[in-house]
């Protein structure tokens, strides 16, 4: 029963130790696996553990957990599920009870008695790694990992001891019972066991309440936390990121601070400037004695100036201070000399660079300028900084020419002569052509003498390093080859004169000399036919290459080995084509392929082939390929063939190419206009109909606006004779309504009829009977409508016998503004600000000078101070907002001006 | 207990309240009259700089209109009345001659009658003060007079037909519409200019260019003369209905159009605006300004011919009369009749107050809004003698006279609360001094406005300038349009260059970008037409789809 209890807390205490160890040895990784005090793991453990129980409590859920551990104990799973349910439910790891912690010796040590599973012991829930993690209070060691444990089970498999006897750990129980405290004449359980030893902490214990203790225990503490590895120090950049990150926060609760301030000077109408001014100096003379030396040249003068004979000559007259101007011969003599020594100097100099700048020969120049370039150079080697510099340089060129492809043919003389053909031009022009892709090139091309290390050379592009890899390889062998042969033809020519003295010239000694030679030259006459026999082979080999080459030239965008092939030919022919072919980008193909054409020149050239006839070929390989890419099964052919394809799409010739496609394109087209002819139908059918309702409508509006009248708004009065005054014959009405319509019209004029000219879009007779066509209709439709439109927007469209004119007057224009004035941003806003007149004429004499006041007012001379923070309260600021004219505000006023100004930078 | 007290306290603030309301009330009104209109609503402002900047603004002018509303009760301490009946007793059957009875020494001696019975009939001009009076009979009698304590300054014959006359800035300078000409005189009589050669100029030059060269004899005959105070314009239509502006500083003739309506025999100024009204015998009125050659305004106001026009000082009220014995009250802020009374007017005028008096034969009648809403009534009368034929009304400013020139002299009678009973020195001092008047004359000068400034809403000076109306052209013109350009490119003749930059190809070439540069233009203003035309639509769409009573919030853009 005991027993079994006992394993069941070791269970759980194992399971919830092994989760946080997991946890924890996630979280240091970096953490050296040194051992550590137990004690001091297990306060650190407590001070990490948020929120927790309050100890009364802790110790009445522990003896409640002990309890149904008691009760419960014949199930074993169950218990131990029930535990980490108890343990869960309280997020964290149980407390160490008080008596375990031995936090102040308020409970006695007590002596296990306690069944203890022998070390090798596994438990089913258990991994083996922690099996040995058998202590019973859940302090557990941080730095504990799975080597260390690997390597304390080696040892105890070896030796057959303990694992405690390896790993110095010290073994303790949950129950301590002790009869007597614990001394050097009561040796503790585990030291009379033997299978513990002793530790640092075993001698310290039966010191504990002596003088001197503490001290101990603090050194003992240190000692061990130095042990505790420094972290790594952060990146530098992430420092200092952090650091700028803790400056801005610094800063910014810095500058919060005058926000009141500037917001004060920010909404105050008027800063003052003229507070108690005292402008100081007002003479130069008031200046002038005001003024304190302080660059070095100036304390000089002061003290020349102020030297004792100046200043008593100044005091008397005149005729001493010129007796101190004197200058001795000597000194004027050596002035003179060095003079005329610097003048002659300088002639000299600009004589001879006149000289220089007249030479005309070329000769010279050139030496001059490798003279140049050889100091230069050196200045190079002597000075790392002007290395740099010129590296930097170069590298600068280098990315600019990535970026432009400034030589890459991309120039409209080039691009001219692409679309012209390169065949059809001459020589030259195709030689300049090579040049600028020679140039490009060797911009393009890594300088490796800058860095020491050349290995990243191959990375950056591909083609490069495959020609590095690929040519160079084959070279090398050429060569090698010929240098034995040389070598040998050496040996064999060679004639070795024989000694004519000592043992050598023994006549045995020279006859096995003879035959070891001859044994030596046919060896090497051997050789040489090797050599010539495989050079030969190389030669074979490589001109079967370039004659592959020059037969599949459009084909050889795709197939990268080929044009290895290809290069090394060109590499052995010419280095100037060399640099041609390592191009960068991938797409522009097009370059590629005229570059290969003109190698196919040279090449075919030589053969005697004409170069249209190449054209042609090379024009229908390119059929060929898209043949083949239609018929293509190979994965990895295929992926080429879709690049290829792509650059070919690229290049816009794809001539002969899918006729499938033109065909859809031009089925498209046609559904699409199908498309957009029918919509037009309907449209122009329902305009028609609308415009045949619309004109009717628009009649009746028009006749609404111009002629509706409210006639009779009052009775004429009856009177025969009043009618005869007032003239009956003239109709003033009518004539009004006319003028009316007339200054209508001159302001709205009304559209024109449509008109047909005769013949024009008729077709059949049938447009004849339908007269107009409907957009003509339509349009005249719709400048109707708008004329009605502006002429509803007139003011005087409801008043039948006003017209209000709506001519605006050019003159007056310049009495308006033309846009809003900056601010604001409604017109409406603007006209009322702008109602109130602010002169003396209309206002008392009390609001003139508040209304009429500037922006700043300052007087002339001021100089603005910077601004000067002031604590300013939300209740002081309420009360000074209200004294507008208080003599503080204008203080803070005058002070916050320039802080204004660096808040409306900032 | 101090409950009690408390009650006590707080009934005797309700009352001081109550009372104090009631002049706040008084106080309220006057500072919202200084206040000049209604602030910005500034709560809808989203920049809240302009928002803080404004508030400064609105409070200063508050600050300002209430010092001004407190200084009126010291500035303006003298109150207009009415004549005020009990019972029965009607207003307007109250005679003269009972008013002299009433009113003390000083003002009764201000009805008189000047009986000039050969040169008649009269008609008159006041300077602005009301101090001063200018007289002309039609046979050319010309009389100056200080109405202060009666004196004739200055009186002279002209022996030839005077039709109007007016003063110009002060009573120093009158000038007069004679025969021929316009004269002008200063006050001892002396004739400082005949405008004639300036009328000679234009003749020469706007009429020929108008294509109505007529007789320059009729050609100066002023029918009615104004003067523009502010602007120092002088202004007159003659009969053949030609409006002259004249700047009397520069002498140039700032504007001369023909109405084209024919003869007009009433002309008045709006003292609003100055805009210059017409009456025609058309019926019609037409505002001018000497900036545009077409009316600001014309209106149909009477059937029959205008005999008499009047303007209120605020400007918003005009009287017409017309033959069909009409008279017509209009507000001009809607050009819509107010009132229509009937009558004959020969001759009208408002008086500072508002009172209107109109005169037909030789009954003089005044009209007064009492009500308060723009209804005129009945308030006085007034009958010359028989046979006295009335040709010119005035009121006294400043005075609570109304001044009549007739065939047979001039009259001058009382009409309580016609005149404005304080008078501001700076506006118009009647007891003005020489010195006084020659500051003053100076300092108008320097004010002078140009003449530009004379529109129907002078507020909107200084606001934002009205969007001009695009003339857009027509679409053959702009295909004409299109064409030539398109034409002219094709024309230019290209260069003859070497180097084979002048192959065929390359000309051919060049032609095509030369004709595509000059279509660009066109294509894209008519891609940008259809696109507004379609915004448009798409916005009527959205119009339309709201119901009725929403679709006029449709286009309404929120103010901010």
């Amino acid at each position: 029963m005991m027993a079994d209890k006992k394993r069941k807390s070791k269970d759980g205490m194992a399971q919830s130790g092994k989760k946080d160890r997991e946890f924890r040895n996630k979280k240091r990784k970096n953490l050296s696996s040194n051992k550590k005090n137990k004690n001091e793991d297990a306060s650190e453990k407590r001070r990490r553990r948020g929120p927790r129980l309050p100890n009364a409590l802790r110790r009445e859920l522990d003896v409640f957990n002990r309890n149904v551990e008691g009760e419960t104990s014949d199930f074993d799973e169950g218990i131990a599920s029930d535990d980490a349910v108890g343990n869960d439910v309280y997020e964290y790891e149980e407390g160490i009870a008080e008596e375990e912690s031995k936090k102040n010796r308020r409970f006695d040590t007590v002596e296990n008695y306690q069944y203890e599973l022998p070390e090798d012991f596994k438990d089913s829930d258990v991994a083996s790694d922690e099996g040995e993690d058998d202590e019973d209070e859940d302090n557990k060691d941080d730095n504990e990992n799975g080597n260390e444990g690997r390597h304390t089970r080696m040892l105890e498999e070896i030796t057959g001891l303990p694992s405690d006897a390896f790993g110095g750990r010290k073994k303790k129980d949950i129950i301590i019972t002790e009869a007597y405290p614990e001394s050097e004449y009561n040796p503790s359980s585990d030291i009379l066991d033997g299978d513990g030893r002793i530790s640092i902490q075993d001698l310290l214990d039966p010191l504990h309440g002596k003088s001197g203790f503490s001290k101990l225990r603090k050194n003992l503490q240190r000692m061990n936390k130095k042990s505790v590895p420094t972290l790594a120090p952060l990146p530098k950049s992430e420092q200092e990121r952090l650091e700028r990150k803790a400056a801005y926060e610094h800063s910014k609760k810095d500058i919060t601070k005058w926000e009141p301030l500037v917001k004060r000077n920010r909404e105050a109408p008027t800063l003052y400037f003229d507070e108690d001014v005292d402008l100081g100096f007002s003479t130069i003379g008031a200046i002038a004695s005001e003024f304190e030396p302080r660059t070095e040249f100036e304390k000089k003068i002061a003290s020349l100036i102020n030297q004792n004979e100046v200043v008593e000559a100044h005091k008397k007259d005149g005729a001493r201070l010129l007796e101190l101007n004197k200058i001795s011969v000597e000194e004027v003599m050596d002035r003179q000399e060095r003079l005329a020594k610097m003048r002659s100097l300088l002639f000299r100099h600009e004589m001879k660079a006149k000289r220089v700048k007249k030479i005309k020969s070329k000769t010279y120049h050139r030496l001059l300028k490798k003279e140049r370039k050889k100091t230069a150079e050196a200045a190079l080697q002597m000075d790392p900084e002007a290395a740099k510099e010129h590296a930097m340089k170069q590298e600068f060129k280098r990315a600019e020419e990535r970026m432009t492809l400034k030589h890459k043919n991309s120039s409209r003389w080039a691009k001219r002569i692409l679309e012209r053909g390169l065949q059809v031009q001459d020589e030259a022009t195709r030689e300049a052509f090579g040049e600028q892709l020679s140039r490009h090139a060797a911009l393009t091309r890594k300088i490796n003498s800058v860095k020491e290390s050349s290995s990243s050379d191959d990375s950056s592009d591909d083609y490069d390093s495959d020609d590095m890899l690929a040519s160079p390889d084959e070279d090398a062998k050429s060569k090698l080859l010929m240098k034995a042969k040389e070598k040998t033809l050496k040996v064999l020519e060679g004639d070795e004169e024989l000694p004519n003295s000592g043992v050598l010239s023994l006549p045995f000694m020279v006859r096995g000399l003879k035959k070891r030679k001859e044994a030596a030259d046919e060896e090497a006459k051997l050789a040489l036919e090797e050599y010539e026999s495989s050079l030969k082979q190389l030669e074979d080999q490589s001109a079967s290459g370039s004659c592959e080459g020059g037969v599949s030239s459009g084909r050889r965008v795709f197939g990268v080995p080929k044009k290895v092939v290809n290069e090394t030919r060109k590499k052995v022919k010419s280095d100037n084509y060399y640099g041609n072919s390592d191009s960068e980008d991938d797409v522009e193909t097009q370059e590629d392929i005229v570059i290969e054409n003109n190698q196919n020149d040279k090449s075919l050239r030589e053969a005697d082939i004409d170069p249209s006839l190449l054209r042609e070929e090379f024009e229908i390989s390119h059929d060929s390929v898209f043949k083949s890419f239609q018929d293509a099964e190979d994965p990895e052919m295929k992926t080429t063939y879709e690049v290829a394809f792509l650059a070919s799409d690229s290049w816009k010739k794809m001539r002969g190419s899918s006729d499938a496609t033109k065909q859809t394109e031009a089925s498209n087209h046609v559904r699409k206009s199908e498309i957009t002819t029918r919509p037009m139908k309907h449209d122009q059918s329902f305009e028609e109909n609308n415009d045949d309702c619309d004109t009717d409508s628009d009649g009746e509006m028009v006749d609404g606006i111009l002629s509706s009248d409210p006639k009779s708004t009052y009775e004429l009065p009856s009177q025969a004779e009043l009618i005869q005054r007032a003239f009956a014959g003239d109709d003033v009405q009518e004539d009004f309504d006319k003028d009316k319509e007339a200054v209508l019209d001159e302001e709205n004029p009304e559209p024109e009829k449509p008109v047909l000219l005769p013949g024009w879009g008729q077709w059949t007779h049938i447009q004849k009977k339908k007269g107009l066509p409907s957009w003509m209709l339509a349009e005249h439709d719709m400048a109707k409508k708008k004329r009605i439109e502006s002429l509803k927007k007139r003011k005087d469209a409801h008043l039948s016998n006003v017209i209000i004119s709506e001519k605006l007057d050019r003159k007056a224009e310049k009495l308006h503004t033309k846009t809003l004035p900056y601010p604001y941003t409604s017109k409406e806003v603007f006209e009322q600000s702008i109602r109130m007149p602010i002169g003396p004429e209309f206002n008392p004499a009390t609001a003139i000078g508040a209304l009429n006041r500037p922006e700043v007012v300052k007087k002339a001379g001021v100089i603005i101070k910077p601004i000067q923070y002031e604590d300013m309260n939300v209740r002081e600021r309420g009360a000074e907002t209200h004294k507008h004219n208080g003599q503080r505000q204008r203080k803070a006023k005058d002070k916050n001006q320039s802080m204004k100004k660096m808040a409306a930078k900032v | 207990m101090g409950v009690k007290e408390a009650n006590v306290d707080r009934i005797n603030v309700i009352a001081a309240a109550e009372l104090v309301k009631g002049v706040s009330e008084e106080e309220e009104m006057k500072v919202q009259k200084y206040l000049r209109g209604e602030a910005a609503d500034l709560g809808a402002l989203q920049d809240k700089k302009l928002k803080g900047q404004l508030a400064v603004r609105e409070e200063l002018y508050g600050k300002s209109a209430q010092a001004a509303a407190k200084a009126e009760k010291w500035l303006m301490p003298s109150e207009g009345g009415y004549l005020e009946v009990e019972g029965i007793e009607k207003t307007w059957r109250i005679r003269q001659e009972a008013i002299a009875g009433e009113v003390d020494i000083l003002s009764s001696r201000k009805q008189f009658d000047i009986v000039l019975p050969e040169l008649g009939p009269y008609t008159l001009d006041l300077s602005l003060s009301g101090r001063y009076m200018v007289a002309a009979g039609r046979k050319g009698h010309l009389a100056l007079v200080d109405m202060k304590n009666m004196d004739l300054i200055k009186e002279f014959q002209v022996r030839e037909t005077v039709r109007d006359v007016v003063f110009l800035h002060n009573q120093k300078l009158f000038a007069a519409a004679q025969k021929k000409y316009v004269y002008m005189y200063s006050d001892n009589g002396t004739e400082l200019h005949c405008l004639k050669d300036l009328i000679d100029v234009c003749k020469n030059v706007e009429l020929i260019k108008n294509g109505d060269f007529q007789n320059p004899e009729e050609h100066g005959a002023a029918a009615r003369l104004q003067f523009l105070n502010k602007h120092f314009l002088l202004t007159s239509i003659n009969k053949l209905g030609q409006l002259h502006f004249q700047d009397i500083t520069t002498g140039e003739m700032v504007g001369n159009f023909r109405t084209g309506l024919g003869r007009s025999d009433a002309m008045e100024v709006n003292p609003f605006n100055n805009v210059t009204a017409v009456g025609h015998s058309g019926g019609t009125v037409s505002m001018w300004k000497p900036t545009s050659a077409a009316p600001l305004v014309k209106m149909l106001c009477h059937q029959g011919p205008v005999t008499a026009l009047a303007f209120h000082s605020n400007g918003h009220l005009m009287a017409t009369a017309g033959m069909e014995r009409k008279i017509k009250l209009w507000d001009l802020r809607k050009f819509e009749v107010l009132q229509t009374l009937p009558g004959h007017a020969k001759t009208m005028n408002f008086s500072q107050k508002g009172l209107l008096a109109t005169a037909t034969g030789s009954y003089v009648q005044i009209l007064g809004d009492f009500s308060g809403s723009q209804e005129y009534t009945r308030y006085m009368g007034h009958s010359m003698a028989k046979g006295y034929q009335i040709r010119k009304l005035l009121f006294r400013p400043y005075e609570d006279v109304l001044a009549i020139g007739h065939s047979m002299g001039w009259s001058s009678i009382l009409i309580p609360g016609s005149g404005e009973p304080n008078f501001d020195t700076w506006v118009a001092n009647p007891f003005e001094t020489r010195k006084q008047r020659n500051e003053k004359e100076v300092r108008s000068l320097l004010d002078k406005l140009p003449p530009e400034t004379i529109m129907l809403d002078p507020t909107k000076i200084g606001s934002v300038r009205p969007t001009r109306k695009k003339e857009q052209p027509t679409k053959q013109e702009r295909e004409a349009e299109k064409e030539a350009a398109v034409e002219g490119a094709k024309s230019t003749s290209i260069k003859k260059k070497t180097k084979g930059r002048s192959k065929s190809s390359k000309v051919a070439k060049k032609k095509q970008e030369a004709v595509a540069k000059a279509k660009k233009p066109f294509l894209e203003q008519q891609a940008k037409d259809a696109e507004m035309s379609q915004k448009k639509r798409k916005r009527n769409e959205v119009e339309n789809q709201l119901p009725k009573s929403l679709q006029r919030f449709a286009r309404k853009v929120p103010t901010t």
